[in-house]
């Protein structure tokens, strides 16, 4: 644990010590007489990760009124967010980490929507392919729907599809073309686009992008990719203009743990939209 | 007592607040903290029942009809998915099955604790309008053998779904609002805390 996570823990726990008795615990669950500190420290489900990074909830997940002046307060607000990173890791709790805090909390106009879009689950996972256990990467997007909203499958990374679509030496690529009057004869020269089966995305469009997630629907219907199980969840957040940031869980002891921002990236508005491409194909080019 | 009063208060507020149910399509915060709190009272039997299954005191009978409440707290298809810190890879049970694992487990003597901790999700709407959150409590679990030594010990984080569901019924040719909560599946993770 570094200077800076003992100092903020230091801090936590102080006030923790001071309010704990006027905490809630009217009603609660249980009445098991330990050290409860870690574990309100811990953000616990990413819904409090989102209240805590808004500043929409107090230290012991009690929800602020809106209407209170404490609700997205932008003191507040500044000091909880540092407690929402990885502090055991230098990418995450060095001075771009600092700049970010600051960047958030300066206009304090950005908030972490839960259905604002733009952030997506990461589900790895273990799949059967031919005989053997491989690593497909789910990548889940909220999504509105009827009376609610559902996650849904917005996108898939799979090394067996991925090997197959190289992005090839763009030299090499412009050696393969139907040219533009191939029409006039009956297109008798078109079996040249068969020859190599490897390069036949090459006669496609430049524009062309592989569609993973109907490769990945086909193989499964066709019984070629089986589900076995579940691996580990994170989070990646487009939301916030000019960063991205990805929510790993951290289940250890101490006083940061749960769910925490474990990578930060400042990026420019393209780069933002190439991943969001990335991580939501069918996504509507929007600022 | 405590729960009839909360049961009578609940039914009361369901009753009076039948007109703005049929017009409000969100829920207020008001109702949605009347909701948490009916919501906790199910998690909160939930324990007393764990408590009761898992303890060797407890008459094998005795234990199978408390199974029977909790599995009634629950949504029929509910599972509970179990990790450890050794093994990852989730294990699917049924409520009765999680249950009678528990009464059957192989230690001279248990200690089942919850923390006081809790902690509840908003609220969100599934495409079918029904509400769903999360509550989210923790577990000590203590086996020791005969000689009254530990022998295993373990801290869990069980995150409970919750779902709240607006339901109509006819009490004196009146049709009467009221909001049904139900648990629904219940991951359970071993933490590193001891």
């Amino acid at each position: 644990m570094n200077a800076f996570s003992r100092f903020f823990g230091f801090v936590l726990i102080t006030f923790l010590c001071f309010n704990i008795d006027a905490q809630v615990i009217s009603g609660s669950l249980g009445d098991f007489q330990m050290d409860e500190t870690e574990l309100y420290t811990m953000t616990k489900q990413m819904s409090q990760f989102i209240s805590r990074f808004n500043y929409e909830e107090d230290q012991y997940g009690t929800k602020i009124d809106p209407k209170s002046p404490d609700y997205h307060n932008a003191a507040k607000r500044k000091t909880v967010l540092p407690l929402l990173f990885d502090m055991e890791n230098p990418r995450t709790a060095g001075s771009l980490r600092d700049f970010f805090v600051d960047d958030l909390t300066k206009n304090n106009s950005q908030f972490f929507q839960f259905l604002g879009g733009k952030w997506y689950s990461e589900v790895s996972a273990k799949f059967i392919w031919k005989g053997n256990t491989v690593d497909v990467s789910l990548i889940m997007a909220i999504e509105k729907e009827g009376l609610g909203s559902k996650w849904v499958i917005s996108n898939v990374f799979f090394n067996e599809f991925q090997q197959y679509f190289p992005q090839g030496e763009l030299a090499e690529k412009e050696k393969h073309f139907l040219h533009p009057m191939s029409h006039e004869l009956d297109f008798m020269n078109i079996y040249k686009a068969f020859n190599d089966p490897q390069i036949i995305d090459y006669y496609a469009s430049t524009d062309y992008q592989p569609d993973y997630l109907t490769l990945f629907f086909y193989e499964i219907k066709k019984g070629n990719l089986k589900f076995d199980h579940v691996e580990s969840v994170k989070f990646h957040v487009l939301q916030i203009n000019n960063w991205y940031f990805e929510v790993s869980w951290f289940n250890r002891a101490g006083y940061n743990s749960g769910w925490l921002i474990s990578n930060l990236m400042y990026i420019n508005e393209e780069e933002r939209q190439t991943l969001l491409k990335i991580y939501q194909p069918s996504i509507q080019q929007t600022k | 007592m405590k729960k009839i009063l909360f049961a009578l208060a609940f039914a009361f507020f369901a009753l009076t607040g039948y007109q703005s149910f049929a017009q409000e399509p969100e829920l207020s915060p008001e109702r949605k903290h009347d909701i948490d709190s009916l919501a906790l009272e199910k998690v909160r039997d939930l324990s007393k029942y764990v408590k009761i299954v898992g303890s060797k005191d407890t008459p094998w009978s005795e234990a199978n009809r408390v199974i029977d409440r909790a599995e009634e707290l629950f949504a029929p298809d509910a599972e509970i998915g179990v990790s450890s810190l050794a093994k990852t890879k989730i294990e699917y049970y049924k409520v009765r099955q999680y249950l009678e694992r528990l009464m059957r487990l192989n230690y001279d003597r248990v200690e089942i604790d919850w923390y006081k901790i809790q902690y509840v999700s908003d609220l969100q709407r599934q495409p079918d309008g029904t509400y769903v959150g999360v509550i989210t409590v923790f577990q000590t679990f203590k086996g020791y053998d005969a000689e009254g030594r530990l022998v295993y010990q373990d801290t869990t984080k069980k995150d409970i779904t919750v779902y709240v569901k607006r339901k109509e019924t006819q009490i004196g040719g009146r049709l009467i609002g009221f909001w049904d909560v139900m648990l629904g599946d219940m991951r359970v993770k071993e933490t590193a805390l001891k």
